[in-house]
């Protein structure tokens, strides 16, 4: 088969699962489901098969509309990046969906749940493959669209529908950035063409208005990706079904913004200030969301900081010009992560509960698949060699390193030895429960919440992202070659600092949680103040409670004032003229003959006198 | 015959009509009145079309069809007056206001 038709069936398969699966069967569960899996393996296949095929020199493009001297183009470019992360999503969407199928299986929605993964999977995928900016705009709000569905999946839960709320508003703040980069880039480059875009004679085009144009696109990437200060929809984001934070939060939806990232990778390179922005950004997000991450006693709140952070190294990556250790670390990342999640998700199946403690006490550790999905995974995520984690965070620090970012150096190997510290945090605290420990769960068992034991559809996918996550990481000479890219190699070492943070942060993080014995409290209870700092998100959304919220509102009451005085009054006014002097008007009517004769003579003499007059 | 006499008699017959149809309270007598303003405005064209017109033929012709067309009206009129009768038993005009506003 041709790679358009591959491509075509690849991103419209979910589509059509989504329409059959929500249309025509919206109140038969079985073959909702049933349709929504077919179209999740009709794609994978098609991903793969496109995969296999290699990287197509030519983007498929098709005239959409033309305006003017300007093309809109529809198609789809199969380069080194954009079938990876095809392939990624595909594959992430088809493991989340299998999943859910034990994970899911008591709730009453579930069909509507299976044809909204189905949606989403046809947002992304057609994001990905996107061959002008139009497209890639459209359905980089459909993503939004589709997570928005998903977050909010138990709409009956009012914390579900807030968070909905609160992932789909912020990310459109981002979004506006984006709509006027995207405008600008139009206007001054007069194409959206992603080559021509990426081409060298655009940058010429363009001069100086490119720092504007990235800086606008990065705003956008800002509040997809979840960086600071955009971040806090992320964290909220987890009320909706777990298997939907292993989707959105791993794999798809939040790396949507990264492969933005990576797709103008050319043009972003251009913009120097832009990129140090950019970088700063990453490198506060990253630090940040670490720090958070060490208090949380959520296990999703844990993993849901996780991801802020590692995007932001994913981003710091991309900024100082290692596309390849971007792409890498989104990569492994995508696995590890969604293994993280479903096996926090079987966890949370079993026990009913959230919080880490609760989940160890009941004897989480005896779910045997569960626990190595999320030692292996933990692993990956800490950077314990040989994971594949290891490798990509070792290609990130090793290309910041290499340039001479010494700062977000810094902050790469700090928030290192943070994600060590609070990824075997969670590892300890869920397989090393101690009774006798000053720790206490946060929230109460809620036994109506548990459902027992994983079925075998969520035990495989969580077996087969272990292996993922274990064996990615020796791919990576073998991925850079397929991406036509260049992959860092490093020494011994320069490796032994990223390892010894790492261990440091285990070390610290068992001494704190593992051995016998342990407060299983950490050392910030050392220092409350910054404990509770840490806890309260650095007062981020406090802050925009107060400030932010309340400025809004500030507006909305002066808007509601404007249009109830001025508006509302001016229209009510107009109104009652019209009625008055239909009122005084209607006198004449008398429905008297002879006084409407007398009325058609007089002005009709007045007519002639007037005519003849003039 | 002088056209300023006719015309001033055909205004005066006019006057007169129009007084009728706005002051008589009665439907008959207001028909009267319409009667008596389409007369006027035949002895006009008849003046008119004596004195003025190219082709004297013109003038008749015009009122022969008013003469038709009243008629024609009256017949109407006086039926429907009937009618009026017939339903409220009555033909006085300030007593028929049903269509005011």
């Amino acid at each position: 088969m041709a790679a358009g038709q591959l491509a075509l069936a690849c991103t419209m398969t979910p589509l059509l699962a989504f329409v059959v699966a929500f249309v025509l069967f919206r109140n038969n569960h079985a073959m909702a489901i049933a349709t929504s899996l077919l179209g999740g393996a009709v794609s994978l296949a098609a991903a793969a098969l496109l995969f296999i095929e290699g990287p197509q020199s030519q983007p498929i493009t098709m005239e959409w509309f033309a305006s003017g001297d300007t093309q809109i183009f529809f198609g789809f470019i199969l380069d080194g990046p954009s079938l990876l992360m095809g392939t990624i999503v595909a594959f992430v969407s088809f493991v989340v969906q299998v999943y859910s199928l034990g994970y899911m299986a008591q709730d009453s929605g579930r069909g509507r749940y299976f044809a909204f993964l189905s949606l989403f999977a046809w947002s992304m995928l057609s994001f990905v493959y996107a061959a002008s900016l139009l497209q890639t705009f459209i359905f980089w709000e459909l993503v939004g669209l589709a997570s928005f569905l998903l977050i909010g999946f138990w709409y009956r839960k009012p914390s579900a529908v807030a968070a909905a709320r609160k992932a789909f508003i912020m990310t459109r703040v981002g979004d506006v950035g984006l709509f006027l980069g995207v405008i600008l880039l139009l206007e001054a480059g007069g194409t959206l063409d992603i080559v021509t875009i990426n081409s060298p004679e655009m940058l010429v085009t363009l001069g100086p208005k490119v720092e504007l144009i990235v800086a606008l696109l990065f705003v956008g990437i800002v509040g997809k990706s979840a960086q600071f200060p955009l971040h806090t929809w992320l964290p909220d984001a987890m009320e909706g079904p777990t298997p939907v934070s292993a989707l959105l939060h791993s794999a798809t939806m939040v790396a949507a913004g990264v492969f933005l990232f990576a797709r103008f990778h050319p043009l972003f390179m251009a913009a120097e200030d832009a990129m140090g922005f950019a970088l700063m950004i990453a490198a506060v997000t990253t630090v940040l969301a670490s720090t958070m991450a060490m208090v949380a006693t959520d296990i999703k709140k844990v993993l849901a900081y996780s991801s802020i952070s590692q995007l932001g190294y994913m981003i710091m990556a991309l900024a100082a010009g290692g596309l390849f250790a971007g792409l890498f670390h989104l990569t492994t990342h995508a696995i590890f992560k969604a293994l993280l999640f479903l096996s926090a998700g079987a966890f949370i199946h079993k026990v009913g509960s959230n919080d880490m403690v609760a989940i160890g006490r009941a004897g989480g550790r005896q779910l045997k698949t569960t626990t190595l999905g999320l030692v292996v995974g933990g692993a990956a995520l800490a950077g314990i060699p040989p994971m594949a984690g290891f490798f990509s965070k070792e290609a990130v620090l090793h290309v910041l390193g290499a340039d001479g970012f010494t700062a977000a150096l810094g902050a790469g190997y700090l928030a290192a030895f943070m994600t060590a510290y609070y990824t075997f945090r969670m590892i300890f605290l869920v397989t090393r429960p101690n009774d006798a420990s000053e720790a206490s769960p946060a929230e109460p068992v809620d036994a109506s919440h548990a459902h027992g034991d994983p079925t075998s559809t969520m035990r495989v996918p969580i077996a087969l992202l272990s292996l993922g996550a274990v064996a990615l990481g020796i791919g990576a000479d073998a991925l850079a070659g397929y991406l036509g890219l260049e992959a860092p190699h490093a020494s011994l070492q320069e490796m032994a600092p990223a390892i010894g943070v790492a261990l440091s942060g285990v070390a610290v993080a068992w001494w704190d949680f593992g051995r016998s014995g342990s407060a299983q409290r950490g050392f910030l209870r050392g220092a409350p103040a910054v404990e509770r700092l840490f806890v309260n998100g650095w007062y981020i959304d406090a802050f925009y409670k107060a400030v932010v919220a309340r400025g809004v509102e500030a507006i909305a009451v002066v808007c509601h004032a404007l249009d109830v005085r001025a508006i509302d009054r001016t229209t009510d006014d107009m109104g009652q003229g019209a009625l008055a002097s239909g009122q005084a008007a209607s006198g004449l009517q008398s429905g008297n003959l002879s006084r409407y004769i007398a009325l058609a003579a007089v002005i009709t003499g007045l007519l002639v006198a007037w005519v003849s007059n003039a | 015959m002088n056209l300023e006499v006719l015309v001033m008699f055909s205004l005066l017959l006019f006057s007169i009509g129009l007084y009728g149809v706005v002051i008589r309270r009665n439907l008959i007598a207001v028909l009267i009145g319409v009667e008596l303003m389409l007369n006027a405005a035949s002895i006009n064209f008849m003046a008119f079309g004596a004195l003025h017109a190219s082709d004297p033929t013109m003038g008749p012709i015009f009122v022969l069809f008013i003469i038709g067309l009243a008629a024609a009206e009256v017949a109407i009129a006086l039926s429907i007056v009937l009618s009026v009768y017939r339903q409220r038993r009555a033909i006085r005009v300030e007593q028929l206001t049903e269509l005011k506003g």
